[in-house]
This record gives C-alpha cells, sequence and structure tokens, in this order.
C-alpha cells in the first residue's frame, strides 16, 4: 500500500473522528433544549424528589459542565452512563440487548439484499431485453421508489392482517421475516439495477469479446471476468446501504414491534432518557462513518486505478 | 485480487447462513415451550418495564408484577363472594390502631412464622423498617414516596432542611413485631399496606443498585421469583418454594410478554399465544365486544378523563369592562357554560367506545363513602342526578340551551345565524394519539357549533406534560387514575403548591383574587373565610381533611372541596375510565383489583 493511500486512509479516520464529536456535541445540546425532561411524567413528583434526582445524575450542574463530563467518559472510560429512565440499568447493556436483535435484523438484510441483488442484476443483464429482464425492472424500479414505511406497512396487512402467514410482532416466532424483506427491499432493488447496468457495461468490453473468440466457455466468462469487474460499483454501494439499513431500522423496528437498538433510540428520545439517547446516537453515528470508511477503503483495494484523492 | 473478492462474497453468504440458522434455533426453542402449555401461563400486559423494584414502581403493569414477586403486610384477594378485599399476608393479622394522646395512631403487626427471602434467609421486621424508610427517602426520590406521607416522620424526611437522623416512625421492636406510628388514622391505611411501595425489600440485596434487573440477583419474598428476562421481549417468574402460602399458588410458571402494541397483543391473542392481554386497539372494540362476548372484559377503573382549562387564560371578549373578581366570576360561569356543550353520551358510545361512564363530577366512580354509597353518585346537590350537571342523554338539548342562554350574558350572539360573534379563538391542547384526537374534534366541533373556534393542538407525551404543567395552554386534555381509594387523591393536587396543578390554581394572577368563601364551623372547625384566595381556602380546606380523624365528617369536607373546584369550571369531566382486557375463557380463578392490578397466581387453564 504506498504512503499516499495510508495518508488518505489517516485522514479519512480523523475526519470521522471528528464528524462522531460533532455528532456527540450537536445531540447532546440539542436533547437538552427539548422542552421536558426524564424525571416529568403524569404525576408530578415533589421539587425536592426531583433536586435528589438530579443531583444523583449530575444534571443540576451547568450543562457545559455536564457535556464535558460525559465526552471524557465516554472517550476515556467508554461509559455511557446509567438509563435515566430505567433505573439500574446502564445505557451500554441496554444498548448490547437492543444490538443482538438489530445485528441479526441488519446482517441477514444486508446480506439477502447483496446477495439476491446480484443474482437479479446479472439475470437481467444476461437476459437484456427479455421479459425477465422486464419483469424485474419494472419490481426493482417500484422498490425503490417506495419508502420503507408504506412497504413495510402494506406488508405488515398484506401478510399478517390478511393472509395471516406471518406474524406481526417482530420479536415472535418467524417474526424477523418481515421486518427483514421490508429492510432488505430497497437496496436489493438497487444492487439489481446497479449490477445490471454495470455487468452490460463489462459485456461490451473488448476483453470480454476477446475471451468469447476464443472461445472461453460462457459461464467462465460471466463468472471469471465479468461479473468479478462488474461488481465494483456494488461495492461502492456497500458504505450507503448499510447506512441505509441502520436508519430504516428505525423506522422498520417501529412498524413491527421489533426490540432492537432502534426502537430504544426513538422511545429514549419521547422518554428524555438523555444518556440512552446520547448512546445510542453515538453507536449508531460510529457505525455509518465506518461502514462509509470501510467501503471507501475496499473499493480502492478492489481497484487499485481508482484514485481514492 | 480475484482471491479477496471470492473471500469477500464467502463471508457474506456464510455470515447470512449462520444468521438464518440462529433464526432456526429461535423457532425451535419456541415450540417447545407449546407443550407444556397447562403450566405455563402467558400474558402481556404492557412494554418492557421501567424497574421492578416495587419501591421505585409506579406503573400499573410493574404493580401487578411486584405483587407477584414480593408479600407485603397486607395483599388484595377475592372473597367467596368474588369481592376484592384487603387481607393479612405476611402479617399475622390486620390490626386496628391506638390512638395516642398527641392523636398519632400505632399499629403493632407480628409476622407469621417462617417466612422466607428467595434466597432462603428469613424476612424479619427490620427489613420492612428498612424497605420503608427507603421508598420514602429523599435519596431514592421514588415517584410513590409520598404513599408515605400518612406516616408520622415522613414529613420531617422531606423537611427543607432535614435533620440527620430523620426518618418513618417504624419500629423493629424484635425479629416478628413491626410497630409503625401514623400522623392521624386514614381510612385506607390497610391498603396501602398492600401497595407496591410497602413491600419488603433485604438491605443487601438493593445496595445493588442494578438488583432489580438481573433474575440472577433479583431477591423477593412472594409467590414467584424471576427466573429469566429477555429484556424487551418477556419476563419469566416461576413459583416460589420458599414462599409461606406456596400451596395456593397453582399456576406454576408465568410468562409477561413485553409488547406495546396492541395491534400485535390482538394478534396473539387470537392466535392463543398469550391468554391475557391489557390492550386493545380502540377501533377493534366494537367487533371484539360482538365476536368475544365472553372474553372482552370491561373492568372498572378508579379514573376520570377530562379537560382542563388554564385558570389564567383570558377568555372575556376583548373589551370587556369586567375586571378582577367580576372578571373571575364571569370566566367561571362561560367554563361551567361550556362544559354543557358536550355530549358525554356520544363521547362513550361513538368515540372512547369501551364502556365507560359519562361523568359530571371529577372524584372518579369506584370511590365510596364511609356508609358504602358511592362518591360521585353523592357529589353536588341535585336531587335529580348526580354530580354537577345532568348528563343523561334526555338532559343534553336543556344543557345546551342554558349554556347558550349563559354565554349571551357576555358575547354577542348573532340570531340569523345562531352563533357567537366575539368569542375568543381557544387552542385544545392534546398528546399526540388518536384517541384524545378523536374527543378533541368532538369537542371542537360541538364549540364550532355556537360560533367558538377552538384550534387542535397535539404535542409528544413529554413536551405535552411540559406545557401543561407550565400553564401554557388555554384548554388541555387531562386524565388522573387513582393510586388508593381514598378520594383525596383527586383533591390534594389541586393545592396551590402541588406539582399536578396544571390549572394554576392560586398561581400567576390566580394567586391575588380574594372571592373565595369557606365556612367549616358546622363540621366543628373554626376555619370560617370571606373574599380569601385559594391558598387561603383550598389550601387550609385539604390541610383540613388530611388532618381529620372523624371519618364522616372528613368525607363531607371532601365534598365541600369538590364542590369548590367544580365551582370554578376549570375542571371538565368527560368520562370515568373503565379497564379493557381480554382475557381467554380456558383461564380460571383469575382476578384484578379496583386500581388495574391483575392476579395470577391462583389460575388454572382448563
Amino acid at each position: 500500500m504506498s504512503s499516499k493511500t495510508l495518508g488518505y486512509i489517516l485522514k479519512r479516520i480523523l475526519l470521522a473522528i471528528l464528524t462522531v464529536w460533532v455528532v456527540i456535541t450537536v445531540t447532546f445540546f440539542a436533547t437538552r433544549m427539548i422542552p421536558g425532561g426524564p424525571f416529568i411524567g403524569e404525576k408530578a413528583i415533589s421539587p425536592a424528589a426531583q433536586a435528589s434526582l438530579e443531583a444523583k445524575y449530575g444534571l443540576d450542574k451547568p450543562v457545559f459542565e455536564q457535556y464535558v463530563t460525559y465526552l471524557k467518559g465516554v472517550v476515556f472510560d467508554f461509559d455511557f452512563g446509567p438509563s435515566l429512565k430505567q433505573r439500574g440499568r446502564m445505557v451500554i447493556d441496554i444498548i448490547a440487548d437492543g444490538m443482538k436483535v438489530s445485528a441479526k435484523l441488519g446482517v441477514i438484510a444486508a446480506c439477502s439484499a447483496a446477495v439476491v441483488g446480484i443474482v437479479l442484476g446479472s439475470i437481467a443483464a444476461l437476459r437484456r431485453n427479455k421479459l425477465i429482464d422486464k419483469i424485474i425492472m419494472v419490481v426493482t424500479t417500484a422498490c425503490v421508489s417506495m419508502p420503507t414505511f408504506i412497504m413495510g406497512s402494506l406488508m405488515l396487512i398484506l401478510f399478517s392482517l390478511k393472509l395471516g402467514w406471518l406474524p406481526a410482532n417482530g420479536d415472535s416466532q418467524g417474526g424477523l421475516v418481515l421486518p427483514i424483506i421490508a429492510l432488505a427491499l430497497y437496496p436489493m432493488a438497487y444492487i439489481t439495477r446497479l449490477t445490471r447496468s454495470s455487468m452490460l457495461d463489462v459485456l461490451g468490453q473488448d476483453y470480454i469479446r476477446t475471451a468469447r473468440a476464443k472461445g472461453v466457455p460462457k459461464w467462465k466468462i460471466i463468472f471469471g471476468h465479468a461479473l468479478k469487474n462488474s461488481l465494483i460499483p456494488v461495492i461502492t454501494y456497500f458504505g450507503p446501504m448499510l447506512a441505509y439499513i441502520v436508519t430504516g431500522s428505525l423506522v422498520v423496528e417501529k412498524i413491527f414491534a421489533v426490540p432492537g437498538i432502534g426502537r430504544a433510540f426513538v422511545n429514549s428520545i419521547t422518554g428524555r432518557d438523555y444518556t440512552l439517547v446520547m448512546g445510542t446516537t453515538i453507536v449508531l453515528a460510529v457505525l455509518i462513518v465506518v461502514m462509509n470508511l470501510v467501503s471507501d477503503i475496499l473499493y480502492k483495494v478492489v481497484d487499485p486505478r481508482i484514485n481514492l484523492e | 485480487m480475484k482471491k479477496l473478492l471470492s473471500l469477500v462474497l464467502a463471508v457474506t453468504m456464510l455470515l447470512g447462513v449462520t444468521a438464518c440458522g440462529n433464526e432456526n434455533v429461535v423457532d425451535e426453542s419456541g415450540s417447545a415451550a407449546v407443550e407444556t402449555a397447562k403450566d405455563v401461563l402467558a400474558v402481556c400486559l404492557a412494554s418492557e418495564p421501567d424497574t421492578l423494584d416495587p419501591a421505585l414502581n409506579s406503573a400499573v403493569d410493574g404493580a401487578t408484577m411486584a405483587a407477584h414477586l414480593f408479600q407485603g403486610l397486607a395483599k388484595w384477594t377475592q372473597d367467596a363472594d368474588g369481592n376484592l378485599v384487603v387481607v393479612a399476608d405476611a402479617a399475622e393479622e390486620l390490626v386496628e390502631g391506638v390512638v395516642n394522646e398527641d392523636g398519632t395512631v400505632t399499629y403493632t403487626y407480628t409476622l407469621k412464622d417462617g417466612l422466607l427471602w428467595s434466597d432462603g434467609q428469613p424476612v424479619t421486621a427490620a427489613d420492612f423498617v428498612f424497605a420503608w424508610n427507603r421508598a420514602a427517602s429523599v435519596e431514592l426520590a421514588a415517584d410513590y414516596c409520598y404513599m408515605f406521607e400518612v406516616v408520622d416522620g415522613y414529613a420531617d424526611m422531606w423537611a427543607e432542611e432535614p435533620a440527620e437522623d430523620a426518618a418513618l416512625n417504624v419500629v423493629a421492636v424484635d425479629e416478628k413485631t413491626l410497630q409503625v406510628t401514623l400522623a392521624n388514622a386514614v381510612s385506607y391505611w390497610n391498603e396501602l399496606l398492600a401497595f407496591p411501595t410497602y413491600f419488603p425489600v433485604r438491605e443487601d440485596v438493593v445496595a445493588n443498585e442494578a438488583w432489580a434487573t438481573d433474575p440472577a440477583t433479583y431477591v423477593c419474598n412472594g409467590p414467584y421469583t424471576i427466573t429469566a428476562w429477555e429484556h424487551n421481549s418477556k419476563i419469566t417468574l416461576t413459583k416460589n418454594e420458599n414462599y409461606s402460602d406456596a400451596a395456593s399458588v397453582t399456576m406454576p410458571t408465568l410468562e409477561f410478554y413485553l409488547s406495546d402494541d396492541n395491534a400485535n397483543m390482538l394478534t396473539n391473542f387470537e392466535n392463543g399465544d398469550w391468554l391475557l392481554i391489557d390492550d386493545v386497539p380502540t377501533n377493534e372494540i366494537a367487533n371484539l365486544k360482538v365476536n368475544y362476548p365472553e372474553e372482552f372484559v370491561i373492568a372498572g377503573q378508579i379514573g376520570t378523563y377530562y379537560v382542563c382549562w388554564c385558570i389564567n387564560e383570558e377568555i372575556l371578549p376583548e373589551g370587556s369592562a369586567l375586571t378582577g373578581v367580576e372578571a373571575e366570576e364571569a370566566r367561571e360561569e362561560i367554563r361551567s357554560a361550556i362544559g354543557l356543550l358536550f355530549d358525554r353520551n356520544y363521547i362513550v358510545e361513538q368515540i372512547a367506545q369501551g364502556g365507560q361512564v359519562p361523568a359530571s363530577s371529577f372524584v372518579a366512580m369506584g370511590m365510596t363513602n364511609p356508609d358504602g354509597t358511592e362518591f360521585y353518585k353523592t357529589a353536588g346537590d341535585s336531587e335529580e342526578f348526580y354530580g354537577y350537571y345532568d348528563v343523561s342523554a334526555e338532559a343534553y338539548e336543556a344543557n345546551w340551551a342554558a349554556a347558550v342562554e349563559t354565554l349571551k350574558k357576555y358575547y354577542t350572539f348573532d340570531e340569523a345565524t345562531q352563533m357567537f360573534t366575539d368569542f375568543p379563538t381557544l387552542t385544545y391542547l392534546y398528546n399526540t394519539s388518536d384517541a384524545h384526537k378523536a374527543i378533541g374534534e368532538y369537542l371542537q366541533s360541538a364549540m364550532a357549533g355556537i360560533g367558538i373556534t377552538m384550534n387542535m393542538e397535539n404535542q409528544e407525551w413529554a413536551t405535552f406534560l411540559n406545557t401543561r404543567k407550565e400553564g401554557n395552554y388555554s384548554v388541555a386534555r387531562n386524565g388522573w387514575v387513582a393510586d388508593y381509594s381514598d378520594p383525596i387523591c383527586f383533591l390534594d393536587m389541586w393545592t396551590t403548591v402541588s406539582g399536578n396543578n396544571d390549572i394554576q390554581y392560586g398561581k400567576g394572577a390566580h394567586a391575588e383574587l380574594a372571592m373565595y368563601d369557606l365556612d367549616l364551623t358546622e363540621y366543628g372547625y373554626e376555619l370560617k373565610v370571606e373574599d380569601g384566595t385559594w391558598a387561603e381556602t383550598y389550601d387550609e380546606l385539604i390541610a383540613t381533611i388530611k388532618s381529620c380523624t372523624d371519618n364522616e365528617v372528613r368525607y363531607q369536607l371532601m365534598h365541600v372541596a369538590e364542590d369548590m373546584l367544580m365551582e370554578t369550571g376549570c375542571i371538565v369531566p368527560l368520562y370515568f375510565y373503565t379497564d379493557l382486557y381480554m382475557l381467554d375463557d380456558s383461564v380460571k380463578g383469575f382476578y384484578s383489583n379496583p386500581l388495574g392490578y391483575k392476579y395470577f397466581m391462583g389460575c388454572t387453564i382448563e
């Protein structure tokens, strides 16, 4: 790896850290600016009790001081603090619990999107302008243009309520099937289209024609030469796709009642659980930043001709 | 290069396969549980509880779980006639108090023999002393710390500068004898003993702040113990063999599924996976009543759904000559008149649809006077109807006409259109929810019928609570559910300093208005105020009620307090709450108490 590449990667890592820091700072102050607080409820607690709780969690100190304390804790001790709503539980444990479910959902969705997308895209390219190509194109166009929350709700109504094939609750048996499909459809469709156009592009290249002229078997041309090179644009899409899956899971987890990190995030905001809001935000931000970084580096590795600068 | 790419693809696929593999494992374990269906009762009350520490809990679902995990001095149970009663549990008996010279009342309880914690250690009187002082403490700052307000010493603990040794007047005389002294006698004391905040916890157990979040550290003394807790998914309770009355526990395992999605709850109920669900989608209620006449249950719940006005909101027409006390008297009349415009029967039958009862007073249905009559039926002074106005369907037209007549005194009425032309525009504040919105829209349309414009504003829950508490609204949705069956919990929330005083009684401009009369001489008190402020009258009245030892008089005073509240017109009661749930008809031996706690220990599945 050249020093230029290393320098680039280093620069990207620094930028990533800066991004996460900005996210932390903005979120920290924004959550404290919205009205309400973690200890407010339908039945009010007395001012003395409120003061006692604020002192316990350090919320009585000036906001900037809280910010510095929090940042120090996160950076030096990896300490995300206790949840303000779920008394006795640490933010890190709540995130870990949610992550178990969300990671499963996200990884399966990403993998199925990649595998199905690449297969369908290749089929469409190889059967260009045939019926199968047209069907694939129509379906993927529909999937790319429909937002997840509509797709998810439609699937819920159709497969769960009307047909009763699959449970509506993400936590029950087979409950992850619908959320995985809802989450995977968009990136799957996108990858299909990407693979198709890039495969068509590659198939028209001179070296493919040469290979054909030499009498190389068709399957070898496709898997040995065409597919490999047509996947480069697909790999660049991995970063944005994972980012999409992370943010998309916020919506999907809410629709299908999946007890993942997305739901914990949404509930922490409505409950003003400051520490949990911060914790989930940081985890999600780091995830997105890292995924983008990895995908960019992978891009360079796959195709050395690409100049990262 | 080629290798790397195939590696990436291979890893991707492998991940996919292993992940799918995990799914299968979950499926298998799930189906295994179904085989032992008769020993396992699966229910769903709500989503993940904020806490299972009985002292910190303030939710109904958390209280239900606490009732299965702990044994307090008393408990709720069903008597032979099916009525819910409070009986002794850890205590040998629920003794009568002894009145001391200074008016305080002392109770001495003896614990039953052989009480054990789930880890085998004996339960002692000292555990109760510790638990109660902890639950009442400033340090813990529990939502329900005020449940100990009746106990002598509580006020000292919460004094502005409390003494070092300030504590509740609770003493462990010996291992098995517990002596507690109340500031004065209260009729609902036994009920408090059955309340989760009064359940015992052990000092060495709760020293670990995270004790109540992990089955491994959760030590309790009730019918069940927690054996598994999959966060956000399921809490499993298993019969506690160390429980003193283990023979009475007929259901070996309880599974509390955690979900806040009522459509999902209903799906699981209909599938037969969950045998009790504590919530149903509002738009399904009409169908459920028809399809599940036996299994869809509407139970009483002590709570009131109402609309509140901010007392300092100016609603007189622009240019009104009225000021000060006269203006507030006019506003009282106007607010009361507007309260008559709403058809409560329409609201409960067409919108809420859950068997709710139209309300014409604030203290909820389910509270009883000392003579056993319903408190709400004796509210107000009318002979013809209950409460402060007639909410029967027949009276609606007359109510409407009376309201219009009253409003005509203050506003310009256009006879041609039958509309008022100069009523200031109002805004109805509610928290984001379809059910609240539907009711708000009905109120809006009713007021639009006489030319009053009321805009709708919804806010997300925490913001809404804050706005309402600060009094930054004109009209707002509100609701109150009792913590114990004594009307005082509906009345003491309206004192000037109360944190629940959303109406802002005695605050801002209202603090200065000396317009209230109070005469308690006929009840044997010297308190007599003419043209006093809210603080001089209502606050004093509540203080008097809290120190009153004569139960008859106390209830009469509480009716006086409610009269005062309703006179202001700031509270517009709409209906009394009900508790809706679905219970599979194969489950026998189930009961729930008036506070909505559900009891499964005596259940069997047929």
